[in-house]
């Protein structure tokens, strides 16, 4: 056989396989919103794991690796025709629903998800764990606890907070809520939110957390005027938070990848949202003791971690 | 019960964490969850699009926050925007330093609009220009300086010509507490500082800032003056007098929507070299006072409509004695004031449009006049008067539109006219678009018109055998086009350059004149053209805090098809910032000027250029977050460098500048 004939061959098996590929029902596409944030990333990955071990097939889109993001995801679907479009972030579901309003999608990893656009064939991970099991833990870890404090803003989270206001009234808990619309707001709003509160939440929000100085603003008052703060991810234990409730991302690469099978075998129910099954509770005792805060000590069995002064 | 169900509750929760919450955690960090959320806010439901973001504006914009001030071991403003592309620093004679923006200078830098909280400061109506009080500007109580490069009085009205420079101060929630500050440096430099911020609860708040500095300059030698090379009497050789001190108060007061802030300067200072081409002594004496006072409140109609007003009062007076011969002495004096008010509406059409527009008047005046001259510039008398008194009203109205047709473009048209009582109207238009033609990679164009207003000195000097004003000066004008390209080619690294063109006409300079040498007249245009090219790279992980930068212009300024003197061709800085820790970090700074050329007839040699390297270090959050500790060389190497004296000085060489000098800088936190 020439070479040439060689090429042509394989050129031809290539697309048959390709095609059959193509023509498979159970196809996924995943559109990843920014590959090099590590929470996509890490979703990402196990949902792959998953799949794989369940001889599902998969096309990948990042979004930054396309500067006409909305013309190639077009095409991409068309050529493809997935099953169900897997969008990791909220850049990934805005950008998918656009283009795609007729196809399943399924997304994680996004703030708030109350806040989109969600139609009949949507799924989701939420991305915050059920704040009403929050509030219950909260009220079982700290039974002195009666106020809680919160800064959010209006445009990411204000659902999520609405939710979780309903959710503390159940708990006997108050929340007092403020909204800021930039993070230079932080320090004014805090320094009149603070003494109102026996503790401080730290939700998700994405201007309320611009940057290291907002985080550093807001343990620093917290520290200034002794209350204890509490964090939706254990990544603010080191700043002095003295308990997080972190939803575990690994977890929720896992369980989108669950979620995805049972869609695509229509086994779910439309427009399911379920709440991260996996997390992580870590108490920091050296900030605890600082506090001399009262502590359920049964509630000690309950923590996965806890953090020393020494460490 | 409640404890029993609340265990379970916990158990439920916590089923798949020893199964799942294996791995996740270990990897986490603040920066990456950090990262995270940047990413979720780029999808926002609802913006605010009235502060624009540097890489959205069609301007071409530089930000030098207080950290990177901080980093630069700054001991004035000049010290900062030396740093920015297309910004040189030079020394005049009478002592003040010059701004050169985009290849064109002038003596009192009067076509850069410098504004404090978005306050123009160009009170000075005899001369024009903000330098003589604001160019050693303190900068401890500084949170950012924004400088856009090009044309602006579509937005600002007059003098904001070939660049505006933005202060922004700390406000009340910045400062939250004391701070004060301290520093000393060569030529017995000294600098204190203290501010207090408050936030009460009744949403009123309260920043106060004091500065105090004071410096003996650094007493250049002057080898001759006129008078030496002519055999007669004189100071020279002798060395520059250039003592300055000058205080500085500014206040931020605010209840609910409403705001009063201002601030006031006295200023005393020596002299370079004098004026007359006489080198003076320690006689020559200039005495600045400065202030402004504005009430402004923001209004909110609809969500999506808000009314912005202020009333304001600025004053400017300055009572000099000058040295024009070892025994001779003539003092000038005048008070400036404006007083106006200015409303400007914002309406959010949309989430991608955002429509601007506003009134403005202003009434200026000049008057308490002070002419006198002698032998003893204690025993002065009255002579004919330099300058006149003089009024003018000004009105102007302007509308600016900023919208996104697409997600990635956006475009912005805006126009203004001024009318003046002296001289009519001026209508300046503003253009151009911000086109991310591919994901991190933006196009910018834009074209624009400015004016500067003819000085009150250009209009009326009087009495004068060398230089006479002229009432009937028009406005300069220049129109500028630019494009740029700004990309983030790869994280951390952003990336920009741009190409601009500037048509300056009807220049307002001195010709010759008929009842005296000069006369000024509207003579005359300049073409400058020239590419800027910037970069900067913010290390990330374990380097967080570390970046490199480097600039370099390459600036083509032309008139009567002759480069213009005094102007380097090309301009580089390169910067480093190493962060050790979380404490301590070291930066270092080079720059390196071009050759820049004499005016026609002046047949010295070109003023070489020169290679200046600044090391600094800086220790900040010491002893519990309160203590910034920090101290910089300039001009490590003592390299003698010089900067140009004008042709007609050309019989004394050039200006010898500083050598090797310190700064030290501690901070203390309340």
């Amino acid at each position: 056989m020439k070479p040439i004939n060689f090429y042509n061959v394989f050129i031809l098996l290539a697309v048959f396989f390709a095609g059959t590929g193509f023509a498979q029902s159970n196809k996924i596409l995943i559109v990843n919103s920014e590959k090099t944030v590590f929470r996509y990333e890490k979703i990402a990955t196990e949902f792959k794991k998953v799949l794989q071990q369940n001889a599902y097939s998969w096309t990948e889109f990042n979004l930054d690796d396309h500067a006409n993001a909305d013309a190639d995801l077009k095409q991409l679907v068309q050529q493809e025709n997935p099953a169900l479009i897997y969008c990791i972030g909220t850049q990934a579901y805005s950008l998918a629903r656009n283009v795609a309003p007729n196809k399943k999608l399924l997304f994680s990893a996004a703030i708030n998800w109350r806040r989109l656009d969600v139609g009949v064939g949507t799924y989701g991970i939420a991305n915050e764990l059920s704040s009403a099991q929050e509030m219950s833990l909260l009220h079982y870890f700290f039974p002195t606890i009666k106020t809680i404090g919160l800064l959010y803003s209006d445009k990411f989270s204000r659902e999520y907070v609405e939710t979780i206001k309903k959710d503390a009234l159940n708990s006997g808990i108050n929340i007092i809520n403020k909204s800021i619309n930039d993070a230079q707001e932080i320090s004014e709003v805090l320094n009149d939110l603070l003494p109102q509160i026996d503790m401080f939440w730290i939700i998700s929000d994405p201007v309320v957390l611009s940057n290291k100085e907002s985080v550093r603003q807001i343990f620093q008052a917290a520290q200034q005027q002794n209350k204890p703060v509490y964090a939706y991810s254990d990544v603010y234990i080191e700043q002095g938070a003295v308990l997080a409730i972190s939803a575990d991302i690994a977890t929720i690469g896992r369980q989108s990848a669950g979620l995805a099978m049972m869609v695509d075998q229509g086994k779910v129910p439309a427009g399911t949202v379920q709440s991260p099954a996996g997390s992580t509770v870590t108490l920091n005792k050296c900030a605890l003791d600082a506090l001399k805060l009262q502590f359920n000590q049964d509630a000690l069995d309950s923590v996965n971690k806890i953090v020393g002064c020494e460490q | 019960m409640i404890k029993y169900l609340s265990t379970l509750l916990v158990g439920v929760l916590l089923l798949n964490s020893s199964v799942y919450a294996d791995e996740s955690a270990e990897h986490d960090s603040l920066e990456k969850e950090l990262a995270y959320l940047a990413a979720e806010r780029k999808v926002v439901v609802t913006a605010s699009k009235i502060e624009e973001h540097v890489d959205k504006t069609i301007a071409t914009t530089t930000v030098i926050t207080q950290d990177d001030i901080a980093h630069i071991g700054a001991r004035n403003l000049l010290d900062v925007l030396r740093l920015v592309p297309g910004i040189g620093i030079t020394q005049t004679q009478i002592g003040v330093r010059e701004i050169e923006v985009r290849g064109v200078k002038t003596l009192l830098s009067e076509k850069v609009q410098i504004m404090l909280n978005g306050h123009p400061l160009d009170h000075n109506l005899q001369n024009a220009g903000s330098t003589l009080l604001y160019d050693d500007l303190p900068v401890d109580t500084i949170k950012r300086v924004e400088v856009v490069r090009g044309p602006g009085s579509a937005l600002y009205g007059a003098n904001a010509f070939l660049a505006v420079i933005n202060i922004i101060t700390q406000s009340a929630k910045d400062l939250n507490g004391v701070q004060t500050s301290a520093g000393w440096g060569s030529f017995d430099t000294q600098q204190y500082r203290a501010s207090w911020g408050k936030q009460f609860k009744n949403s009123a708040e309260a920043a106060l800032h004091f500065n105090f500095t004071d410096t003996n300059g650094i007493n250049s030698p002057i080898p001759a003056d006129s008078r030496s090379v002519q055999g007669l009497s004189s100071n020279a050789p002798g060395k520059s007098q250039l003592t300055e001190g000058r205080y500085d108060l500014e206040w931020q007061l605010g209840y609910q929507d409403f705001k009063l802030d201002g601030r006031y300067i006295n200023k005393k200072a020596g002299t370079f070299f004098g004026t007359a081409a006489v080198l003076s002594d320690s006689r020559t004496q200039q005495d600045y006072n400065d202030y402004f006072l504005r009430l402004s409140r923001a209004w909110k109609i609809k969500d999506n409509f808000t009314v912005d007003t202020q009333l304001f009062h600025d004053f400017f007076s300055y009572d000099n004695i000058w040295q024009i011969a070892p025994a001779q002495f003539i003092r000038n004096g005048v008070q400036d004031t404006r007083t106006g008010g200015e409303i400007q509406a914002n309406y959010h059409i949309s989430d991608a449009q955002t429509l601007i527009s506003g009134f403005s008047y202003a009434k200026e005046q000049q008057g308490h006049l002070i002419d006198q001259a002698g032998s003893d510039p204690a025993h002065l008398t009255q002579v004919l008067p330099s300058t006149e008194a003089r009024t003018r009203n000004r009105w102007g109205v302007y509308i600016e539109d900023v919208w996104d047709p697409l997600k990635n473009l956006r475009m912005t048209v805006g126009a203004r006219y001024d009318r003046y009582s002296d001289f009519g109207g001026t209508f300046n238009p503003r253009m151009g678009f911000n086109w991310e033609f591919i994901k991190n990679y933006s196009l910018k164009f834009s074209y624009g018109s400015a004016y500067r207003a003819p000085a009150f000195g250009e209009l009326g000097s009087a009495n004068n055998l060398v230089l006479l004003g002229n009432p009937a000066l028009q406005p300069e004008v220049v129109k500028t086009f630019e494009s740029g390209i700004i990309a983030h080619p790869i994280k951390g690294l952003t990336a920009q350059t741009t190409y601009y063109h500037s048509s300056i006409n009807q220049l307002i300079s001195p010709v010759a004149g008929q009842s005296a040498v000069f006369q000024y007249a509207n003579n005359g245009s300049v073409i400058a053209e020239g590419v800027e090219l910037e970069a900067r790279y913010d290390f990330d992980g374990k380097l967080q805090g570390s970046y490199i930068s480097a600039n370099h212009v390459l600036q083509h300024s032309v008139q009567l098809g002759q480069q213009l003197a005094d102007v380097p061709r090309q301009r580089t800085n390169f910067t480093a910032n190493w962060a050790f820790d979380n404490t301590w970090s070291s930066f270092a700074h080079v720059l390196i000027k071009g050759n820049t050329s004499r005016n026609l007839g002046d047949v010295r040699n070109d003023v070489p250029g020169y290679a200046l390297f600044d090391l600094g270090l800086l220790g900040k959050n010491m002893f519990g977050k309160q203590v910034d500790i920090s101290f910089n060389v300039y001009n490590l190497l003592d390299k003698r460098y010089y900067d140009p004296a004008p042709a007609s000085l050309n019989f004394i060489g050039d200006y010898q500048m500083s050598g090797r000098a310190f700064f030290g800088h501690v901070s203390l936190k309340f």
